[in-house]
């Protein structure tokens, strides 16, 4: 266990701050109503987060996924409800054009040399571009005869009070026999252990803000599915990141490229999987935020791209690459949720929620940049 | 006469080297000096003493201008006294015109705006001074180097130097853009102006030259009027030490050919640089084939061509292990059991920021994969093994590569390489910057591989190192084999002269081959 950073600190005392002052303003801010509804917003943006995290790690950027979601989610609803496809066909022919377009995308920064920040603005536009066509400028909603179906239901359906239990149980289980078996590991190799107490700790803290999760989201319909969903991508994304010789090599790729490639490391094949692999995250946010929205219209995923990289920064990822945590990642996926969830409860004017976005970008890239010239 | 320029006990320092142990040197008006000397004998730092880059107070010894001691406080300020430097790499703006570029950092302005019709005229003025064939208005970029080189010295002689320092000016110049160099520094010396010449290139010193002073090993050995000197006396002098007993070599019979390099051909795969022409070796397995050269010679382009990390093969073919290895890159090499640690760690050896273990591991990450996911316990117990195997000093192999010292930072590279578990290790300069203790690991390191039955390839700038560690030695220069020599069976002097035999004849192919 690495010891709290005073990065760490003050992000905590930045997400106690902002929880403070929306709370006063609006009391209504910590209703279970509302934090089911931060629950679902958090999910949408830690899923896209998490793919981006998979692009920033080798240096990379992504400035298309916003405009993707849009489309995706469009493309998922017109199939829907135009040509009245069954949903998980619908959704699964967009989730198949975002991983294929997504590699692409990734092929020609490889391939062709065109800086990453190029081929995505392009990307952005042109997916944008696309999603309009598709939905025809028309606002198309996701559900069909006033029937429910799985891309409607994505946001709708919450868990029963008993298996949001039953996956604290699981989780803590879980938590509890891998840490045990890390600790023996380490032992066994003569590396160092953290105590028993601080072990106990890093085992207890996560479940209990769990056990919290579930208390609260109980209290109104449950654990919304879009939390599971995320759940499953940030074990998936954490396996990925730590525990594969994709990660490593993702992780080596960001800290000097040059070097990797000389390793031996199939540093393109690398890239073109993270960006394969982000495409899976745009299409899952797109039909999350698709269908928390209801429907499809023009705005859809707007500015979502930002929001993300900014969770990313938040968290501790390195615009250079090489650095950042999943957990990292879904701490700063919160503070943005706490924040723009905040700020439309108070119905600031969208003027205002885009000068707060911009001001809350540019302070987490300049804390980045500020730390790492510190060390 | 007093010297334009001169040192008086020069000593240079660095954390764990004294890189310049005294040198005395002076420079008389007029008068071009070549400083020959080994790659690492102290000329650079000379050089970056001299010109402000090491400013006053980094150094003992005293600098004297007009025999005056100067204290530079850098660049700028040894610029005001009259000493240019130019340097082996051009400092150039390739999209700006000549005028513009010779007027860089002190353009002409009238009420705040760049003055244009000034500034082409001084740099017309300049070029027609040192009858020099250049439009002002010429972009650079698009003027071959020879040329480029041209403009550097006139900026630099538009400062009013007194002193012109030129390292290595024609590394990368034709042989008709060489000669036009030489007639304007002939033309300089008429007007006054001193300059300190460095050259690995003998003839040119011998064409253009008034003294000669030899550095060896951060001192200065001797200086020599050329008119009474010759070649050979000059090399003697640049190698001038014995062998000691420093390397252990234990060299056994060497078994199959694992490498075989055939007439290699190659060329940068975009922008400048050495071009390979013609080379063939082969190394056996228990062998270490050793590969010297001077500066630029080609020495690491032709181990990272066949190893899939440098240029384009435009010709020859490379057989590893009998198998044919003509497309290669650095993953399927390794995988194929070639592995190189590169000259350049930092920049192409590790990843700074991560730790001991992660980068140990890095080349072999496949052969921890059980199921797709790495199995952190086999990971471990490897990396722990080549961590106590090669004595890395480290609190343990957690800690971040970037805090490492040079050895260590070395060793974890060679862990790296080895763990791959190759048949051919090229080793770049493995023990460049490192201390002797740390090198002598390196030393035995390359006994047990040897012994193990892998080959490997040494490539050194170090001719001691070369000819204690090597079975066998070839000698680069310009890209073409100068010579294959046999331990034991060849002198330093008859080395040297191979390299520079290649460097001094760029059109034949001939190859002095004392086997």
């Amino acid at each position: 266990m690495q010891r709290l950073s005073f990065r760490d600190f003050s992000l905590v005392l930045a997400l106690v701050a902002i929880v403070a002052v929306f709370t006063w303003q609006s009391p209504v801010y910590l209703d279970p109503r509302n934090l089911s509804n931060l629950a679902v917003e958090f999910s949408i943006i830690a899923v896209l987060a998490l793919g981006v995290f998979l692009i920033l790690l080798p240096g990379q950027t992504d400035l298309s996924t916003g405009s993707g979601v849009g489309l995706f989610g469009g493309v998922a609803a017109v199939l829907l409800t135009n040509q009245l496809w069954p949903a998980p066909v619908a959704m699964g022919a967009a989730f198949v054009g975002a991983v294929t377009l997504w590699a692409l995308m990734g092929l020609l920064i490889v391939k062709q040399r065109i800086p990453a920040f190029i081929i995505t603005l392009a990307g952005m536009l042109v997916f944008r571009g696309l999603h309009w066509l598709v939905i025809q400028n028309n606002t198309i909603p996701v559900r069909t005869g006033g029937q429910d179906n799985l891309l409607s239901s994505l946001t709708t359906w919450y868990l029963p009070g008993w298996a949001g239990w039953v996956i604290v149980g699981v989780v803590a289980v879980t938590l509890g026999i891998s840490a045990l078996k890390a600790r023996a590991r380490r032992r066994q190799h003569d590396l160092s252990v953290d105590d028993a107490d601080t072990a106990f700790a890093g085992w207890l803290i996560p479940v209990q803000l769990l056990i919290l999760l579930v208390v609260v989201m109980n209290q109104f319909n449950g654990v919304p599915l879009p939390m599971l969903i995320l759940g499953i991508t940030a074990v998936v994304v954490y396996i990925l990141s730590r525990h594969t010789p994709f990660g490593r090599h993702l992780y080596a790729i960001g800290g000097n490229a040059e070097a990797s490639r000389v390793s031996g490391i199939p540093v393109e094949r690398t890239i073109v999987t993270a960006f394969a692999l982000c495409g899976v995250t745009v299409a899952l946010t797109g039909f999350l935020q698709t269908s928390y929205a209801g429907s499809s219209s023009a705005t859809i995923g707007q500015y979502l791209e930002l929001d993300a990289i900014a969770a990313c920064v938040i968290g501790g990822v390195s615009l250079a690459g090489g650095k950042g945590t999943v957990a990292g990642v879904l701490f700063g996926a919160l503070i943005m949720t706490a924040l723009l969830n905040g700020m439309t409860l108070l119905a600031m004017s969208p003027e205002f929620k885009l000068i707060a976005r911009g001001l809350v970008l540019a302070l987490a890239v300049w804390m980045d940049v500020y730390l790492s010239r510190r060390r | 006469m007093t010297p334009v320029l001169a040192t008086d006990q020069l000593v240079k320092r660095f954390p764990g080297v004294v890189a310049l142990k005294g040198v005395s040197f002076d420079l008389r008006p007029g008068e071009i000096h070549a400083l020959c000397g080994e790659n690492g004998a102290g000329k650079s730092t000379l050089i970056k003493t001299l010109s402000g880059i090491h400013p006053h107070g980094s150094y003992e010894g005293r600098i004297l201008v007009e025999g005056q001691e100067v204290a530079f406080t850098g660049i700028a300020d040894a610029e005001t006294k009259g000493i240019g430097v130019i340097y082996q790499e051009l400092a150039l703006v390739p999209e700006m015109t000549v005028a513009e570029n010779i007027a860089l950092g002190r353009e002409p302005t009238r009420g705040g705006l760049v003055d244009w019709l000034t500034m082409n005229d001084q740099a017309r003025r300049l070029l027609a001074k040192f009858n020099i064939a250049l439009d002002p208005e010429t972009r650079v970029g698009t003027l071959g180097v020879g040329h480029q080189q041209l403009v550097e010295i006139v900026r630099a002689l538009g400062k009013d130097s007194r002193v012109l320092i030129l390292d290595e000016p024609t590394a990368a110049l034709a042989s008709h853009e060489v000669e036009l160099l030489l007639e304007i520094l002939k033309d300089l010396r008429k007007r006054g102006i001193a300059c300190i010449y460095i050259s690995h290139k003998l003839e040119e010193v011998f064409a253009v030259c008034d003294r000669i002073t030899v550095i060896r090993d951060g001192a200065t050995i001797t200086t020599l009027e050329t008119a009474t000197t010759n070649r050979d006396e000059v090399i003697r002098h640049m190698v001038g030490r014995e062998i000691k007993d420093l390397f252990p070599r234990k060299a056994g019979t060497p078994g199959d050919v694992l490498l075989a390099v055939q007439g290699l051909c190659a060329e940068p795969a975009a922008g400048d640089g050495i071009t390979l022409k013609n080379i063939n070796f082969e190394v056996r397995a228990g062998e270490v084939l050793g590969i010297g050269g001077l500066m630029g010679a080609g020495r690491s382009e032709t181990l990272m061509n066949i190893f899939g990390a440098w240029g384009r093969r435009t010709g020859g073919s490379v057989r590893l292990k009998g198998q044919p290895h003509d497309t290669p890159d650095p993953g399927s090499s390794i995988r194929r059991g070639l592995v190189m640690v590169t000259e350049d760690r930092k920049k192409l050896g590790l990843v700074l920021d991560e730790s001991i273990s992660f980068n140990m591991s890095l080349s072999s990450l496949d052969r921890f994969t059980k199921g797709g996911l790495l199995d952190a316990s086999a990971e471990h117990v490897t990396n722990a093994n080549y961590f106590k195997r090669l004595r890395v000093k480290a609190p343990d192999m957690e800690a971040r590569v970037g805090g490492l010292s040079g050895g260590n930072q070395q060793k974890v590279v060679i862990g790296k390489a080895l763990m791959t578990d190759p048949a051919v290790v090229f080793l770049d300069e493995p023990t460049r910057g490192i201390d002797v203790g740390a090198k002598l690991e390196v030393y035995e390191l390359i006994n047990e591989l040897t012994a193990a039955g892998n080959a490997v390839v040494l490539v050194s700038s170090e001719l001691p190192e070369l000819m204690g560690m090597s079975d066998r030695i070839v000698m680069l220069g310009e890209g073409r084999v100068g010579g294959t020599f046999i331990r034991g069976q060849c002198t330093p002097d008859q080395l040297l002269a191979a390299a520079i035999a290649a460097h001094d004849a760029p059109s034949s192919s001939s190859s002095a081959t004392a086997r």
